[in-house]
């Protein structure tokens, strides 16, 4: 897993908009206790932002009323919380099992020669990143890619060309 | 008293507490069950599996012993095979990632993976492929040193700063083997008690910096005290070595428990108190500026004594019993009036609630019992009267500033009995050198009102005598440490019953009738 | 084989909206629920011999049945849609494609239960799924089936949505229960068990997706029409995930109690491109894997399988062929495993850590016959010593690998020593 809490960067000072501000206040009340919003709000932080800096995680906690580190300890614990500015377009390879077993890695070593990108990296003009997660639950249609929160199933390199050629 | 019920360990029937924990329970009758990351201060967590015990018939039959209560009939079994593999195992997987730091580590002669490694392990690595590297000698703050490497992730850190001290600090980040403590960024430990953590560590990943590199733990002379940094009186361990060469000095303070008065915990300002000890300390008699034996010195003050119409007598409200009783004996002999005056011990709104109070005296409540009048008018005006003032040991300088004093004393030669050679001490025409709290033994009476004997643990080079002697060279009629408690007895009755060495070791809660004696 | 029971709206466009699923059915049951007593509910549910869909199979009207009665606390039920497990992909069908039969379930569970809040913990990345349910329950409480009176009735019932971020750890329940308490899926010690101490320390029942799914046709056609499914102990259907080398790979709804490999030739077309069988993982990445010998008189079951020695598991089927390097294989596996250790308990945090060095030593070709036995010891030593079952998750598959295909491991096993002993960078 490595060490997330080196990937956390220092941003700029951070509050929610509007609306997240409105959601943050609507999610509140559907919870006896207001440290169940800690994942709620890192994700509401991850939809405005794109990711969650160091002065984001010291609000959520001062929100919520609950010690920053409670909520350092969410966010290195879940893996899909991004610690720092990721590419335009994050692409996530399924690595497990049925993926593994038809042709997840063909997929992953294009994606390095073609798009110059290893998992864990930012492609130099920043428009691609990538990411080698664990089973997303869409083994029957295997490889699967997750690009940008949308699932792209019985993938092969053909596919992910074409797929690739439509992100801006 | 609890219930007891009757059950059985390895095969032979003990009797234990009912309802407590397997750990507590069966270590009340001495029976060790190895654990990590339970603390009877901090509750069961359940992630070492150390302590892992089988129950014969049970189910399950393999469970924590810290978060199975005691049943009757219960078959415990810790010396069957299988639990033996297990502790090996456990023990195993905790040293994989350990870094093999014992020679640097202050942790050695005090740590629990050094001792399970002894009683339950004993075997050699079979780790042939590369650790996991984290973070060492990381500033955590308030003089806390964290290394991750050496950590076994217990959790007991976390648990004090969010059940004890409610501040959070610590947290255990990210999963699986980069599972670590940290500190969010920006935020450090930053509270009184901090240094606790260090104690509660089973192992060497939180020391103090304070303590870095300084002793061998078994160099050091473990003598248990009590903490005269405030009115609390927290159990201590006075842990002590004389170097080659050198003289006994003290190295650090350790909570002692005692579940009337501090528990498991003390605060980091009395923890630290110890350099108080070793630092700054008159050793030698003086008359004037000039060095001069303890009894020439003593002698001139006999003389002065004699010579002065009016003599004021000024205690420290640090003294113990005995050396109060000892002075205010003293005190009615030589016809000398007797101040406690000390409102500069007093830190108003300091205290918290919990152990630290506002008063930074130790024996206050002893100046109470004893009838020994405390107002600062009738100290000030029994300043202008005297011609002399014997002063035991009372820090003038936290009640007056330095022009203050001047102005209070210019007219009255100050005998100074004390401890510290600082500038109060530096104002005085004769000083005489004394033992401070670790070097005597004696009784204080606490914020609580429980009175706790302590021993003496520091014998120096320059072995001092203590107050409660020097009253006596001074002409107390209270020669010694005896006749100085009988006397006691006349003040507090809840002493007549019982011997000095019966007190109990938790101290003795006096109640309301005992300060009968307490002036109007 | 197929049936459609879960299915039966899976192929009709738009079930997932609430005007045509109900045309279908939806929310027909209610009026029968509300006319029976809790109780009788829960009966219902026992009699049917409903197995927990999540892969522990705990029969369900049981574990309804443990809650306490009159604690003064709020009942809660929390529903378990983190489906991380590999090779399981069958909860999120009924997420997108019959939603309200979910919220359907919800209500009849939860009236049966005495609870008025329901937490449905869905995984990090079903981003499109979370969507669909979402639009479902909001089209649910628009139309009155959920919210203070359901369906007219004097019974309250709030539905919460709340997403994971990326932890298998966190479909063991407690871990679960954890993560909706805002903190890291950290497995809780048992006892006390969820019914009795739960969610915010009050009785919680937790069940799968397609558990709860399962209710409304059991309250509709009644437990004999379930029971007339499956076997005597083993009853109705399940959406088994068949995936791997096979022609066919997909989401099928069979009936419990099918030959094994039966079902991977005539549903899912066999195995792939003409190839050999070479062994089958029955239930999901955690259950020891099946040779083609032992697979031929298996059913799909819980008894079967484990009289097979493995485990029914989540119904996740993955059909491997003959190119397979079983190795490879299982270094995959245990990456994934150390992986998604939750860290709190030394032997699973510190133990898979050792064995993923270990296998991808062994991958290397650095591997020794002594590191290899050690790998098969380590299985043992930390199976059963840990908070949850995540570690026997890991180690009893393993196991298998190693025992059944050792002679695969002993190739890659080098026979210098010099280089076996050395510990190089990763």
């Amino acid at each position: 897993m490595s060490d997330r809490s080196q990937l956390i960067s220092a941003g700029k000072p951070f509050q929610y908009d509007k609306k997240r501000d409105a959601e943050f206040e609507r999610l509140v009340k559907r919870y006896p206790s207001r440290e169940s919003m800690i994942l709620p709000a890192l994700w509401l932080i991850q939809e405005q932002e794109g990711w969650i800096s160091q002065e984001a995680i010291a609000y959520v906690a001062d929100r919520i009323g609950t010690f920053a580190s409670k909520v350092y300890e969410a966010v290195t614990f879940y893996t899909m919380y991004q610690l720092h500015p990721m590419g335009r377009n994050h692409i996530c390879v399924c690595r497990t099992l049925s993926c593994w077993l038809r042709g997840k890695q063909e997929i992953v070593d294009y994606l390095k020669t073609e798009v110059g990108i290893i998992p864990g990296q930012i492609s130099e003009d920043g428009k691609f990143s990538l990411e080698e997660v664990e089973c997303l639950g869409h083994c029957g249609t295997a490889p699967v890619v997750q690009v940008n929160g949308e699932f792209y199933e019985n993938m092969d390199v053909d596919k992910l060309k074409s797929l690739l050629a439509t992100l801006k | 008293m609890a219930d007891k019920v009757k059950l059985f360990v390895n095969g032979i029937e003990v009797e234990v507490e009912a309802g407590k924990n397997l750990i507590d329970a069966i270590g009340a009758v001495g029976i060790e069950i190895p654990h990590l990351c339970y603390h009877p201060a901090l509750g069961a967590d359940g992630n070492c599996r150390m302590c892992l015990v089988g129950i014969e018939d049970g189910r399950p039959p393999l469970v924590p012993a810290c978060k199975t209560p005691a049943q009757a009939g219960m078959k415990v079994l810790l010396n069957a095979e299988h639990i033996k593999k297990i502790q090996h195992d456990v023990m195993e997987f905790e040293l994989i990632n350990h870094p093999i730091d014992c020679p640097i580590c202050d942790q050695a002669g005090e740590c629990k993976l050094q001792d399970y490694y002894m009683s339950y392990d004993q075997r050699e690595s079979r780790m042939t492929v590369p650790q996991v590297v984290k973070n060492k000698k990381m500033d955590y703050g308030c003089g806390v040193v964290h290394d991750q490497e050496r950590c076994v992730v217990c959790g007991r850190c976390v648990r004090f700063c969010r059940q004890i001290t409610k501040t959070g600090e610590l947290g255990i980040i990210n999963r699986t083997d980069d599972a670590r403590v940290a500190i969010f960024p920006g935020r450090p430990l930053n509270n009184r008690y901090a240094l606790n953590v260090v104690d509660i560590c089973p192992v060497g990943a939180m020391t103090s910096r304070d303590f870095r590199f300084k002793q061998r733990v078994w160099f050091l002379e473990k003598d248990p005290g009590i903490c005269h940094g405030c009115a609390k009186g927290c159990n201590i361990y006075i842990d002590h070595n004389r170097p080659k060469y050198q003289d006994d000095i003290i190295y650090r303070f350790r909570p002692r428990l005692n579940n009337q008065v501090n528990g498991y915990f003390i605060c980091d300002e009395g923890r630290l108190s110890y350099k108080k000890e070793n630092d700054g300390r008159l050793f030698d008699g003086r008359i004037g500026d000039q060095v001069r034996s303890l009894q020439d010195v003593l002698a001139a003050c006999v003389k002065e004594i004699q010579r002065a119409a009016k003599t004021l007598i000024l205690l420290s409200p640090d003294c113990s019993l005995e050396q109060m009783v000892g002075v205010k004996a003293l005190a009615e002999k030589i016809g000398a009036t007797l101040s406690g005056y000390s409102d500069g011990y007093i830190k108003e709104g300091d205290g918290d609630g919990y152990l630290i109070q506002d008063d930074k005296s130790a024996n206050r409540a002893g100046l109470a019992l004893l009838g020994i009048d405390c107002a600062k008018e009738a100290f000030e005006k029994a300043v202008q009267d005297a011609q002399l003032l014997l002063n035991f040991n009372n820090n003038l300088g936290l009640s007056y500033n330095d022009s203050e004093l001047g102005k209070l004393l210019k007219d009255t030669r100050t005998i100074a009995i004390t401890t510290h050679d600082d500038k109060v001490t530096a104002l005085a025409d004769w000083a005489v050198p004394v033992a401070s709290f670790s070097e005597y033994g004696g009784s204080i009476v606490n914020c609580d009102n429980i009175l706790q004997t302590f021993r003496k643990a520091v014998t120096k080079n320059n072995d001092l005598a203590d107050i409660g002697t020097i009253a006596a060279m001074l002409g107390s009629p209270l020669q010694s440490n005896g006749e100085r408690y009988a006397e006691l007895r006349k003040f507090i009755s809840a002493l007549k019953g019982i011997e000095p060495e019966n007190i109990p070791a938790e101290g003795l809660k006096l109640n309301e009738s005992e300060a009968a004696n307490v002036t109007a | 084989m197929e049936v459609k029971i879960l299915s039966a709206k899976f192929d009709i466009k738009n079930a997932h909206k609430i005007k045509v699923a109900q045309k279908h059915g939806a929310y027909a049951t209610l009026d029968k629920l509300f006319s029976m007593k809790p109780e009788d509910v829960i009966e219902e549910v026992k009699n049917s011999g409903l197995r927990g869909r999540g892969g522990a199979g705990f029969p369900a009207g049981v574990k309804w049945s443990f809650l306490p009665k009159n604690t003064g606390k709020p009942v809660y039920l929390a529903v378990n849609s983190d489906e991380s497990e590999p090779a399981t992909f069958k909860d999120r069908y009924i997420l997108v494609k019959d939603p309200h039969m979910l919220i359907e379930g919800i209500i009849i569970c939860s009236y049966a239960i005495g609870s008025h809040d329901t937490y449905i913990y869905i995984r990090g990345e079903y981003t499109t799924q979370v969507k669909a349910l979402q639009a479902a329950i909001d089209e649910a409480y628009a139309a009155g089936f959920l919210g203070d009176k359901v369906a007219g009735r004097d019974f309250q019932l709030n539905v919460t949505v709340h997403r994971g971020a990326g932890a298998y750890v966190c479909g063991e329940e407690t871990a679960l229960l954890e993560s909706i308490e805002g903190r890291k899926g950290q497995p809780r010690s048992k006892p006390p068990f969820p019914a009795v101490a739960g969610l915010y320390g009050c009785p919680t029942i937790i069940n799968n997706v397609q558990s709860i799914a399962s209710l409304p046709f059991i309250i509709e056609k009644g437990a004999d029409a379930y029971k007339a499914y499956g076997t005597e102990k083993s009853t109705g259907t399940h959406l088994f995930g068949i995936s791997g080398h096979v022609e066919r790979p997909g989401m099928y709804e069979l009936p419990l109690g099918l030959p094994l490999l039966e079902v991977i030739d005539k549903v899912a077309g066999g195995v792939w491109k003409g190839r050999k069988l070479k062994g089958v993982i029955p239930g999901g990445s955690s259950t020891p894997v099946l040779l083609p010998e032992e697979a031929k008189t298996v059913t799909l079951d819980y008894e079967s399988m484990a009289a097979h020695k493995t485990m029914f598991g989540s119904g996740g089927i993955v059909v491997l062929d003959e190119t397979v390097d079983i190795v490879h294989l299982v270094k995959n596996l245990i990456d994934f495993y150390h992986h998604e250790s939750c860290g709190q308990c030394t032997p699973c945090r510190e133990g898979l850590g050792w064995m993923l060095k270990i296998i991808k030593k062994i991958v290397r070709g650095e591997g020794s016959i002594d590191e290899l036995n050690l790998l098969r010891e380590l299985c043992d030593n930390i199976e059963m010593k840990t908070v949850c079952v995540l570690s026997a998750a890991c180690t009893m598959p393993v196991r298998s690998y190693l025992d059944k295909f050792r002679h695969e491991f002993e190739a890659y096993v080098t026979k210098d020593a010099s280089l076996a002993v050395q510990a190089k960078q990763e």
